[in-house]
């Protein structure tokens, strides 16, 4: 019953999202709903919850620092919206993350107690966190509008961009809710590693901003790619780099195939120390 | 799983069943083991452990076939939990491999796959998914599991607000309704209230008839109504297979065996008092001296409310709570009786009674030995006594179809306010080594009101009590 996935299978990974959906779709229903159980204003949270934060960035960025878009025009509100293109794929990255590190250590009873598919947990995380990035787009959109009068039909391309964002996404989760059993320490180093890789990304600045040596060493942050993509169809209106965007989306399978596999090979020592 | 090595009629199948538990200082520790051996390997270089192993079950195989019932005994710590637990694939095997057809629902332990942080509601679907059945089914079934449970609007409660009981009914109740091949019921009953148990029993009856049922309990009636055979593991061994009564009979006697060498004599048919051959002649001790001892106030007391009152509850041969044995004897009756011999329901403390035990013989048997004990209300045995030593030099023997009559004739000691009761039991064989035949948990219950005792466990008649001015004042 262990072994009902083909390691060497590359589409192994997401097979599990398919046998399983129903469950993976109801316990990130579960995890929406029940982050604001008790709140005043509940669900609104995750509808404030980017507003607020994308106020404070622009304050502190756009009128304390000056920084300055190169090549866009129209002040704060267009930097604003070009930031938050960023700070969006940052807040996903980092939420999957930070979850993925607690996320066996924290269920016990479904290593130890039940049968229970450890591997759809990251997905759930992930379908929660996709319902965040959606109100956060939502918001965006509605603040270009508002800004703008418009926006560009490249934003239908945005789900295209997740598409490739996706297996690097749960990848990383399985990899991190792993090794998290393991090494009790990672929860500690998450914090550091998602600061560092939103500031280490074209999130604040263009790539074009910093010494052209260096420029290219930027792509081996796995979320220059997909937010340079993001702000490509959201903000400037135009189609994303296709080869980047390519070959970002064949490391980023390779990368679930593998950490897919070291996730159903470790998984076998959990209970051991739990 | 390959299914053409695995017949059609069978369930479960066990091969050299083993798990080693390894016991990690650290976290970390199991990384290293699950990394490093392997690159000293590729190296050359030496063997290194990370654990310190502990061996939970060794080399246990067995098969079971669709449709039967069996059950599992064993001491705590036996090995029990972990088989179950590799049938269930929640835990690897470390050697040997299991197999089973079809669907597994167990009931490991109180609800452990469910969220506490959900509705009772939530649960139910998302267990039920966890079964792999799909949500229009859940939803179908959904009314049924909720009437099953019976814990009316709690249900859209999150179940961290559930009682144990409330817990256990919902997760049976999921169990139930999920078109289980095979269900694992371990020790899960003994929670809820009496109604329920009666409702998850009929269940099992009925869910024996089309499925297979592995069932762990410590209440070896149960497992013997149930069960048509009986597997008992001790320290992670098999220790017996077979037919369900054969196996308890075993298994008690051995537990009999180890509670007596751990405990000396003060377990089972304990330290006997010398006592006539018959009840008639008791009252006289050895030196033709009256050793019955009246307490001295009984003549002020008696008068009084102050008296101990001691109000006896029918002993009720349908309704008995626990009881066990290999069942050459039964018991049948138990009761107390007054001095004048009516039906005692009202003793009080200091007055003689006789509590007699009635069983009838299945099986012919030597030597039988009555026995009681006196219990308070949180089990600690006050006072018993046994026929043994009283008929050591000519034993009675009983034929099947004969009932025999046990008589224990003694003062009602005076009792602090409480509650009581009395186990009873019949076994065979000496002191040292017998065998249980029926032993009957609170077989009488009664209560003492108004007591003159306010602490200890037992109060003794005084001979006398008295003050003197033993020196005068100014």
């Amino acid at each position: 019953m262990f072994s009902a996935y083909r390691l060497i299978d590359p589409t192994s990974p997401y097979r599990s999202l398919c046998r399983h959906f129903a469950l993976i779709w109801q316990m990130a229903k579960r995890d929406v709903v029940g982050r604001y159980r008790g709140a005043f204003i509940g669900l609104l949270w995750s509808f404030f919850n980017p507003l607020l934060m994308l106020i404070i960035y622009t304050f502190v960025f756009g009128y304390i620092f000056k920084s300055r878009w190169v090549g866009l025009t129209g002040g704060h509100v267009s930097f604003a919206v070009i930031l938050f293109a960023g700070l969006n794929i940052n807040a996903m990255f980092s939420e999957c993350v930070t979850r993925a590190a607690t996320l066996i250590v924290e269920n016990p009873n479904y290593v130890k107690k039940v049968v229970f598919p450890l591997d759809t947990l990251p997905w759930s995380t992930l379908g929660s966190a996709l319902f965040h990035l959606i109100v956060s787009t939502v918001v965006l959109l509605a603040i270009s509008v508002s800004a703008n009068g418009y926006i560009h039909w490249t934003v239908v391309l945005f789900p295209i961009v997740m598409l490739c964002f996706i297996p690097f996404l749960v990848g990383t989760m399985w990899l991190f809710a792993s090794l998290g059993v393991f090494l009790r320490d990672l929860k500690q180093a998450v914090g550091i590693i998602t600061t560092a890789l939103m500031f280490l990304a074209p999130i604040m600045y263009p790539r074009t901003m910093i010494p052209t040596q260096y420029q290219s060493l930027m792509l081996l942050n796995p979320l220059t790619v997909i937010v340079e993509s993001s702000q490509d169809v959201l903000v400037w209106g135009r189609q994303p780099q296709w080869g980047l965007l390519g070959l970002y989306l064949l490391c980023s399978c390779l990368f679930a195939w593998l950490a897919f596999a070291w996730f159903e090979r470790s998984r076998k020592g959990f209970a051991d120390v739990l | 799983m390959s299914s053409e090595m695995f017949p059609e009629d069978l369930s479960i199948y066990a091969d050299c069943l083993s798990k080693r538990y390894e016991i990690y200082a650290q976290p970390a520790d199991r990384l290293k083991q699950m990394l490093l051996p392997r690159l000293l390997r590729a190296v050359g270089g030496g063997e290194q452990k990370y654990f310190r192993e502990f061996w939970a079950l060794r080399d246990v195989s067995f098969s079971v076939m669709r449709g039967e019932t069996v059950g599992i005994i064993g001491r705590n710590g036996s090995g029990k939990s972990t088989l179950l637990q590799m049938v269930c694939s929640t835990l690897h095997p470390t050697k040997g491999s299991v197999r089973v057809r079809g669907r597994i629902a167990a009931l490991l332990e109180l609800g452990a796959g469910f969220n506490r942080e959900f509705t009772g509601r939530e649960n139910v679907y998302l267990s039920g998914l966890l079964y792999g059945i799909p949500e229009g089914e859940l939803r179908k079934r959904f009314k049924a599991i909720v009437d099953f449970a019976d814990i009316g609007n709690f249900i859209d409660q999150p179940v961290k607000t559930y009682s144990s009981g409330m817990y256990v009914r919902l997760a049976f109740a999921i169990a139930a309704h999920v078109d289980a091949d095979t269900l694992i019921i371990d020790e899960a009953l003994s929670v809820g209230d009496v109604r329920f148990t009666q409702k998850c029993m009929r269940y099992l009856r009925e869910f024996q008839q089309r499925g297979t049922l592995l069932f762990v309990s410590h209440d070896t009636t149960a497992v013997i109504n149930l069960c048509s055979r009986v597997i008992w593991l001790d320290s992670g061994r098999m220790i017996m297979d077979g037919a369900a009564r054969e196996v308890v009979e075993q298994y008690l006697a051995a537990q009999h065996a180890a509670d007596r060498k751990s405990l000396g004599e003060n377990v089972a048919l304990g330290p006997v008092a010398s006592k006539g051959r018959s009840t008639a002649k008791s009252d006289v001790g050895d030196h033709g001296v009256p050793t019955d001892i009246v307490d001295s106030r009984m003549g002020i007391l008696n008068g009084t409310a102050m008296r101990n009152l001691v109000e006896v509850f029918e002993f009720d041969a349908v309704n008995i709570n626990s009881e066990f044995g290999a069942g050459a004897l039964r018991i049948q009756d138990v009761r107390l009786r007054e001095e004048s011999g009516a039906i005692c329901h009202m003793a009080h403390g200091g007055e003689l009674v006789d509590l007699e035990i009635e069983a009838r013989v299945f099986e012919p048997v030597k030597s039988p030995i009555f026995g009681f004990f006196v219990k308070d209300r949180l089990g600690q045995r006050l006072f018993g006594d046994n026929t043994y030593v009283s008929y050591l030099d000519e034993p009675i023997e009983g034929e099947p179809g004969e009932k025999l009559l046990a008589r224990f004739r003694f003062r009602m000691p005076i009792l602090p306010t409480g509650d009581y009761s009395i186990d009873v039991a019949v076994a065979t064989g000496t002191q040292d080594d017998h065998t249980q035949q029926h032993w009957i948990h609170d077989a009488l219950t009664f209560k003492a009101r108004e007591s003159t005792m306010r602490h200890g466990l037992v109060g003794i008649p005084m001979h006398a009590i008295g003050i003197e001015r033993i020196e005068g004042g100014e």
